[in-house]
């Protein structure tokens, strides 16, 4: 049966790779790409694709898309994917967009008879890292709910377990998708942000292995998710698995190794200086201990496996 | 991180030629990086076995005793007993495994998690196939077929004192449940001369380095020449005996874990009765 899609955060680099990936799907009738821009840049043009303006962030933009624009186009499918990117903003507005957002689209999406699969895009940022933790991380592992976490990784975890406590109580399938980190520009990712640097730091005597995901694979994620009529949290691994210097050395950057107490003065002296994204204290335990997502649960429920590789400055 | 080039001299100058040329035959389960998920690579693989080769010959001079009940294929649990102050009996056994397998195997040694603290031993051991060890490691790397080498004493038998040596201490049960779950056999070790390598002069408790639940103090500034003997026992076919449901059921796992406690304690014994001496 041929979907229809809402799509959050369509005008990301994900959201764009995932519309055209929609688009060229024979199974999907119609896509409503939504983002905050006026016009949708990126996106292209199709007869399949109707583009919405809204803002997330406030509750009676998501009302009158879902009694709207949603109900017109008949969409039975909502794909959210939109999250606040940068890690050095905080507060309210960033709450709303984060968490608030997807509690009112769960909420309406439930009580509208139409819409029969909500797919949520979380983030493996939701998992506790610590040392005593597996290296190669399952669904049931425990989330990260310290209260010392920054807002970014508490928001992701809040939004996470609002998308999981409606797992079966409401007339709809929901999907959990936690997404290893896409490695790209312009989608949040730490890490390319720490790559950005012409000197990569990480502490002296580590080297974590790390796990990226790059936007097709991301993409061909959530697309066997709007085809699944499975209700679960499944993690999303991506092709390329290894260690921060490794990483460094791709990208041809020097790979420095300074005192651990050090990391964190010296990224915020380069955030304040640079305005840099990358954050040491979101990322401090990640940079001494491995994390890799285990990938079963995707195979079996989605027939998703990594598959297309980062390309690589220096491979 | 490439293998360090003072690693690779140490490689070169100590590792047997014909080692090196099975070693090319190493796999690992690698996506597509040189490492496997848990950061092993073969090429720190090739450089730890040059490491620990003076070791392995000619300071411990290791003695194999039916290693050929270590599985050449499929997952298997490895377990020994533990001494001596710092790791050695760990690393002679993965010498020992690789050395002898064909092709090479590498024993995913599990590690106290104060061993991932470490600033770069934690790079090596997890370079060389060590894991951390939780129950989410274990469990993986059965499930991918590996040897999994595990010390039931856990980090108190360090620390045994002189007068305790080759006692076993507690007895942990949780290979024995994992090795029923993942219907693997259980290759009993016992290490020979490593409760002799380091004694501990005292410990001392109020320094908690790393994790460490005390700092040992040992006799010996370096650790004896002592005599390694490695024996290997049959294999407890735990995955005949049992089902895997059945590692769920307490009892049966204890009863499991005692066979294996058992199995060790012979061989200890065979290895104590027939050894020459401490350093012969």
């Amino acid at each position: 049966m041929s979907r229809r899609v809402l799509v959050t955060g369509a005008t990301t680099p994900l959201g764009v790779r995932f519309v055209q990936d929609l688009l060229a799907d024979e199974q999907v009738g119609h896509v409503l790409a939504l983002g905050v821009e006026d016009t949708p840049e990126g996106l292209p043009s199709s007869p399949k694709l109707t583009y919405a303006q809204s803002d997330l962030r406030r509750a009676r933009h998501i009302r009158r898309l879902l009694g709207g624009p949603v109900a017109e186009h008949g969409i039975d499918t909502i794909v959210h994917t939109a999250l606040h990117r940068s890690a050095n903003d905080e507060g309210g507005s960033i709450h709303r967009l984060n968490v608030e957002s997807t509690r009112l689209l769960l909420r309406l999406a439930a009580a509208a008879p139409q819409i029969k699969h909500f797919v949520y895009r979380s983030d493996a940022a939701v998992y506790r890292v610590r040392v005593s933790a597996p290296q190669v991380l399952r669904e049931d592992h425990p989330l990260e709910h310290s209260p010392d976490a920054p807002q970014w990784v508490r928001d992701r975890v809040e939004a996470d377990v609002v998308a999981c406590t409606h797992m079966g109580l409401v007339d709809l399938r929901v999907m959990v998708l936690r997404c290893a980190e896409v490695f790209a520009p312009r989608m949040g990712s730490q890490l390319t942000d720490w790559v950005r640097a012409r000197v990569s730091l990480r502490p002296v005597g580590f080297d974590p292995m790390v796990n990226l995901l790059s936007l097709g694979d991301a993409s061909a994620a959530l697309r066997a998710a709007v085809h699944s009529d499975a209700q679960a949290v499944i993690n999303v691994p991506g092709a390329d698995t290894l260690p921060l210097s490794a990483l460094a050395q791709r990208h041809g950057r020097s790979c420095v190794t300074v005192p651990g107490p050090l990391m964190g003065p010296l990224y915020r002296l380069r955030t304040r200086r640079r305005s840099a994204d990358f954050r040491y204290d979101l990322n401090a335990h990640r940079f001494h201990f491995s994390m890799v997502l285990d990938g079963r649960r995707a195979v079996d429920i989605l027939g998703y496996r990594p598959s297309q590789r980062l390309s690589w400055p220096h491979p | 991180m490439a293998v360090p080039r003072t690693l690779q001299a140490i490689e070169r100058r100590f590792l047997p030629a014909d080692l090196r040329e099975r070693l090319r035959d190493l796999s690992i389960a690698d996506p597509g990086h040189g490492y496997d998920s848990f950061g092993l690579h073969a090429d720190w693989v090739s450089a730890a076995a040059g490491l620990f080769t003076p070791l392995y010959e000619r300071w411990f001079r290791v003695t194999s005793h039916g290693v050929e009940n270590v599985p050449q294929q499929g997952g298997a649990v490895l377990a020994a007993n533990h001494s001596g102050t710092i790791p050695i009996d760990a690393m002679m056994i993965w010498n020992d495994v690789l050395r002898h397998t064909s092709p090479p195997r590498v024993t995913r040694v599990v590690m106290d998690h104060f061993v991932n603290l470490l600033p770069a031993i934690s790079i090596l051991f997890g370079r060389c196939g060590a894991v951390g060890g939780s129950r989410g490691n274990f469990h993986e790397l059965l499930e991918r077929g590996e040897l999994v080498g595990v010390f039931p004493e856990g980090l108190p038998a360090i620390g045994k004192p002189w007068s305790e040596r080759y006692q076993l201490c507690e007895w942990r049960e949780g290979h024995a449940e994992m090795a029923i779950r993942h219907g693997v056999p259980i290759v009993p070790i016992a290490v020979i001369g490593s409760e002799e390598q380091l004694p501990t002069l005292t410990r001392i408790e109020s320094i908690k380095l790393f994790g460490l639940p005390y700092l040992p103090i040992p006799a010996t500034p370096i650790p004896l020449p002592v005599h390694y003997h490695l024996w290997y026992g049959e294999p407890i076919p735990t995955h005949l005996d049992y089902s895997p449901t059945q590692a769920d059921d307490g009892a049966v796992v204890r009863e499991a874990a005692a066979r294996v406690k058992a199995s060790v304690q012979a061989l200890i014994k065979r290895g104590l009765a027939e050894r020459e001496g401490v350093f012969r």
